[in-house]
């Protein structure tokens, strides 16, 4: 094999080898950098949230007027709701996870400002958020009604119980995880037990540092404003969101109900950033290979019909198609080869970088030589057809005198 | 001779159509791809007031937990805000918050419907610059003796009234009659630098009360509320706690005022340190439109990622045009060098190239403009119009003028080393004599 | 007009010629018609660079028009390319693309002449080698003949000191080789010099004065007017 020779010709033309090693270099970091964000957002957006997503929605009752109560009028609506069939049950809150908006404290495993605080999102509701909310209860028990406490938010917070995520729990005690039940964090200056704990509950904010990390706390603040988080029987979804949203609107004149949604389109409305992030890049890196692929091939015609007469006379001297065609494919391969090694470093460097400035996860280190494979693969792809018309140059050309 | 030479690239093209296309073709997809990130880039991280960013001013009074190192709180407490804007020393200045409310049409035919508004002082709309349609912002007065007045936006204006002037008319929010004082005309900067909190890209409020109105009628906060120490409880708890929730901004004519200004937020934290209050060490800051929003990071790394692919996008399509104009112009060294025996010396035929690569570079630069109106209805259509305002994702002359710059002077600069290398060859060899 | 005094010219460069001029000193007068000979490449090639100001000699003076080129760069080079010599290529080296009125044209843009004055001469230079008609049509359209009086008209049209003519005949078939030659008499007639370089003896023994060149020097000078052949050493 003529590896030799075939160097030292490249060494030679340092400004053609470097035109598409650089080009496959740039379109490596790209493309590699590119489909590890794309991974690292779609497991994100994967990650569920605890709840039946599918089969839950949720709605809210802003009241008006010197004639609404709103105690009355959410004890009301509880009722009916958890009475209408079709619908598993409904437990009122202030915030829905996922949906971006909701209300979040800082736990201490002690009554000592100085402790860090551990942050955690926490759910005002009542003993029904756990059904409602489709929870696996992995330890401990759900509170039960006599739990629950009624407060004006500008009342001091009686609760004493709460129930959190697996992931909460770690954090706050990790020696014990799953079996920290019974023990006691606080919040502010008051202390907190956990009585049950659940595999999985989301926070509202779906790309913050803590977003496993949530609790249910047995607390329901009397305001103008309820929001109701409703679950249904399987299928049943569409027809009682707008069935309920008519019943309720129509039965208290003295409020209006806002913010019907689903929990799918809650979903992808707070993920519709990173999905279009993932397009984006997708679109980018298609066109990069092909662009690149289109320079590689451009550039090969031009090199091997510059050189027809050297490779007629390759063919007089004895050389069979094959060789010819081989002959091209190492020189490419090698070409390749200096522009995925650049690649690597660019690579490397473009995502060390990354991370640190936008404290994102490092990529994984099987990344860069897949990438470098693939590129080196789609280079020789691209050169396959130029490789195989140069193999077919006659052998007569080399006599022609022009 | 500059359009002789201008002829001469009309018919280099048409001789080598399939290459030159293919140079306009990758031109057009590196710079087009590249203004569409430049675009979201511009507006998105840029001066939504240049005429007086430099002197408007977000207030930092440093009310946060001593006991951690995290930055300042963006927002003030009530306390502070309540102290700033009676103690009226700045120029001009206004606390805002969000909040939201019922509002009940007249007639019983359009039902009663939420909406989000903002409370401020009358001061807000000279500030920001915001245009009225109809009317005028309430007085000053208003403000202290808390008259229920309000401003309403243009969109509301449409579905309440038509779009008919509906000064002085009375609109019926929270249980309470306002008068309008005046209708906003088209208005929502972006981004929407006054208030960061929770999206600085989303459209603005819909109505706009005296923030004082927001206490003292009770209605509910919207926005971002943050508290270090949980607030005592009874009914006043809230408004004396260390809660955060309002946004304070101050115009300051020139750098006299401005340290003037600094200098009475420094005393007044200082009178409250020794209240008790404010028990982190004295960080009180005044920061314009450019440094707040610098700040607050409300460039969001997504566009500052795709910033950095775009250009390794641009660079790989600018590398490919070199190679394709090394190829295009070592073809025509027969020619080079018949126009150099015929007396073009080198800086004619170097000349010469260098239209014919802007003359390619600009075609790249209109297709370009193609590929980036196509890319922005794209990401408009990605991001959907219902959870940020996305109109001004589209070209504007200043986008337009950057893309023909680009892609001619990008060009022009890829087509150097095959300029260089094709006229600078030695005549002789290529006349092919004898 | 064109005076060379012991010009030598090395190349140093990994071309595949390594001939080069040695002590060659010729003088051409105005008016004349000087034939160059010699065998294949080599010294005539080399010549016929060095006159036409393509190629710079090693050492050596080249006076053209009583100015002497080794001092120039290539700015003053060109220009005098531009404005007293006329090329006349073997293989015509027409422009493909640009019809004949463009393709005469040429040289006159690089003397940056205004576009009437341009026409005007342009015009003329066609008329004088009778394609006047044609002036639209591109070189692929006109026969090996009538291109190389294209050829000749841009030699013709900047009103050049001389005119430099490789080969003209050497790919045209004979009749049309005539025809072309005897266009280059009645220029010569008119009062313009012609140096031409050819290998075809027949056209040499014709020629009023004939230079043959072997080896780099020159072997033999040859006048018709004189039957002797005197041979410098």
């Amino acid at each position: 094999m003529e590896i030799g020779p075939i160097l030292r010709a490249l060494a030679r033309n340092k400004l053609g080898v470097m035109l598409i090693a650089l080009q496959i270099a740039f379109t490596m970091t790209v493309m590699v950098n590119a489909v590890f964000i794309i991974i690292e957002r779609s497991k994100a957006m994967a990650r569920p949230s605890g709840l039946d997503e599918p089969n839950t929605f949720y709605l809210s009752s802003t009241g008006f007027g010197d004639q609404f109560n709103p105690e009355v009028t959410e004890r009301d609506d509880l009722e009916l709701l958890r009475n209408t069939p079709g619908i598993i049950d409904v437990a009122p809150t202030n915030a829905i996870p996922v949906s971006g908006s909701g209300s979040s404290d800082g736990l201490r495993l002690d009554d000592d400002p100085t402790l860090p605080a551990i942050p955690a999102a926490v759910y005002y509701s009542d003993e029904h958020a756990v059904n409602t909310m489709d929870l696996k209860l992995i330890a401990g028990e759900n509170f039960s009604s006599n739990d629950v406490l009624y407060q004006r938010p500008s009342d001091r917070r009686g609760y004493t119980k709460a129930v959190v995520s697996l992931a909460l729990a770690e954090v706050l005690f990790p020696e014990e995880g799953q079996s920290a039940v019974g023990r006691t964090f606080y919040n502010d200056s008051y202390p907190v037990q956990i009585s049950g704990i659940v595999e999985t509950l989301q926070t509202p904010w779906p790309t913050s540092s803590f977003t496993e990390q949530a609790m249910i706390v047995p607390l329901h603040f009397i305001s103008a404003t309820s929001t109701y988080l409703i679950r249904t029987e399987p299928g049943e979804r569409d027809r009682l969101m707008v069935e309920t949203e008519e019943v309720l609107a129509t039965n208290n004149p003295n409020r209006i109900i806002r913010g019907l949604k689903s929990m799918d389109e809650t979903r992808e409305e707070s993920y519709r950033l990173d999905s279009a992030m993932a397009t984006i890049l997708f679109t980018v890196i298609a066109t990069l290979v092909f662009i690149t692929s289109m320079g590689i091939v451009g550039l090969a015609v031009f090199g091997i019909n510059r050189r027809r007469k050297q490779i007629g006379t390759r063919r007089a001297l004895g050389a069979t198609q094959v060789e010819i065609l081989r002959h091209f494919m190492i020189e490419n391969f090698f070409i390749s080869g200096v522009g995925v090694s650049l690649g690597a470093v660019f690579t490397i460097g473009f995502s060390i970088m990354l991370s640190s400035l936008f404290e994102s996860p490092t990529m994984d280190w099987y990344y860069t030589p897949v990438g470098m494979a693939i590129l080196i693969v789609i280079g020789q792809v691209a050169v396959l057809g130029p490789s195989a018309r140069a193999a077919q140059i006659q052998p007569a050309i080399a006599t022609r005198s022009i | 001779m500059f359009y002789y030479y201008l002829r001469l690239s009309a018919l280099s093209y048409r001789r080598n159509p399939i290459l030159s296309s293919l140079m306009v073709f990758a031109i057009a997809i590196g710079v087009g791809a590249y203004m569409v990130i430049f675009t979201l880039n511009y507006v998105m991280g840029g001066n939504p007031i240049p005429q007086k960013s430099a002197e408007l001013f977000h207030v930092q009074i440093d009310s946060g937990n001593p006991n951690t190192q995290d930055d300042p709180p963006p927002q003030l407490t009530y306390l502070d805000a309540r102290a700033l804007i009676e103690a009226n020393s700045a120029f001009r200045e206004t606390p805002t918050s969000k909040m939201s409310g019922i509002l009940e049409p007249e007639g019983d035919d359009v039902r009663p419907f939420s909406i989000v508004g903002r409370g401020s002082s009358a001061d807000f709309f000279p500030m920001f610059n915001v245009p009225f349609l109809y009317g005028t912002p309430w007085d000053g007065s208003a403000d202290r003796n808390l008259q229920q007045v309000v401003v309403i936006t243009k969109e509301l204006n449409e579905r309440l009234y038509g779009g008919n002037d509906s000064t002085g008319k009375t609109l019926r929010l929270h249980g309470y009659s306002f008068q309008i004082t005046g209708v906003l005309d088209d208005w929502s900067p972006v981004p929407k630098f006054y208030d960061v909190n929770n999206n600085a890209f989303e459209g603005s409020e819909e109505v706009f009360i005296p923030w004082n109105l927001i206490t003292s009628l009770e209605f509910p906060r919207n926005g971002n509320t943050s508290c270090w120490k949980a607030p005592e409880p009874g009914p006043d708890g809230f408004l004396n706690s260390e809660c955060v929730w309002v946004q304070y901004w101050v115009e300051l004519r020139d750098s006299d005022e401005e340290a003037d200004y600094l200098q009475f937020l420094n005393n007044y934290a200082a009178q409250q340190k020794e209240f008790g209050r404010l028990p982190r060490e004295m960080n009180n800051g005044l920061f314009d439109v450019e440094e707040w929003l610098l700040k607050q990071e409300v460039l969001p790394n997504e566009t500052k990622i795709l910033s950095a692919l775009a250009a390794m996008l641009l660079a790989v399509c600018l590398l490919n045009t070199i190679g394709l104009l090394l190829s295009k112009f070592l073809g025509k060294s027969g020619e080079i060098g018949v126009r150099q025996a015929l007396g073009a010396h080198k800086g004619s035929l170097f000349l010469q190239h260098v239209i014919e690569a802007g003359f390619i570079g600009l075609l790249g630069g209109l297709l370009g403009l193609v590929v980036a109106a196509a890319g922005l209805e794209g990401i408009k259509i990605l991001l959907g119009e219902d959870l940020m305002r996305t109109d001004w994702i589209q070209l504007n002359p200043t986008v337009v003028a950057v893309t023909l710059l680009l892609a001619v002077f990008a060009t022009i600069a890829a087509g150097f080393y095959p300029i260089w290398r094709a006229c600078n060859i030695n005549p002789a060899i290529h006349l092919k004599t004898q | 007009m064109l005076d060379m005094k012991n010009i030598r010219k090395v190349f140093r460069t990994d071309l595949v010629e390594t001939c080069a001029l040695d002590d060659f000193s010729l003088t051409v007068d105005q008016g004349e018609f000087v034939t160059i000979t010699g065998p294949s490449g080599c010294g005539k090639t080399t010549f016929l660079n060095i006159a036409g100001l393509l190629e710079t000699h090693t050492s050596g003076q080249y006076l053209l028009d009583g100015v002497d080129v080794s001092e120039l760069r290539d700015y003053a080079r060109a220009k005098l390319r531009n404005q007293k010599i006329g090329f006349i290529f073997q293989s015509f080296n027409l422009m493909p693309d640009l019809n004949l009125f463009d393709n005469i044209d040429v040289p006159l843009r690089y003397r940056g002449m205004k576009s009437r004055e341009r026409k005007e001469r342009v015009d003329k230079a066609l008329d004088s080698v009778g394609l006047f008609a044609r002036r639209k049509h591109v070189p692929a359209q006109l026969s090996g003949g009538q291109q190389q009086r294209v050829a000749i008209a841009r030699a013709l049209v900047g009103d050049p000191l001389f005119l430099l003519a490789d080969e003209p005949t050497g790919n045209l078939d004979s009749h049309t080789a005539m025809g072309v030659m005897a266009l280059l008499e009645e220029i010569n007639d008119s009062g313009t010099t012609i140096i031409m370089v050819t290998h075809d003896q027949s056209l040499a023994e014709q020629s009023k004065r004939n230079i043959h060149i072997l080896d780099g020097r020159i072997s033999t000078e040859s006048t018709r007017r004189s039957e002797e052949a005197a041979t410098v050493a």
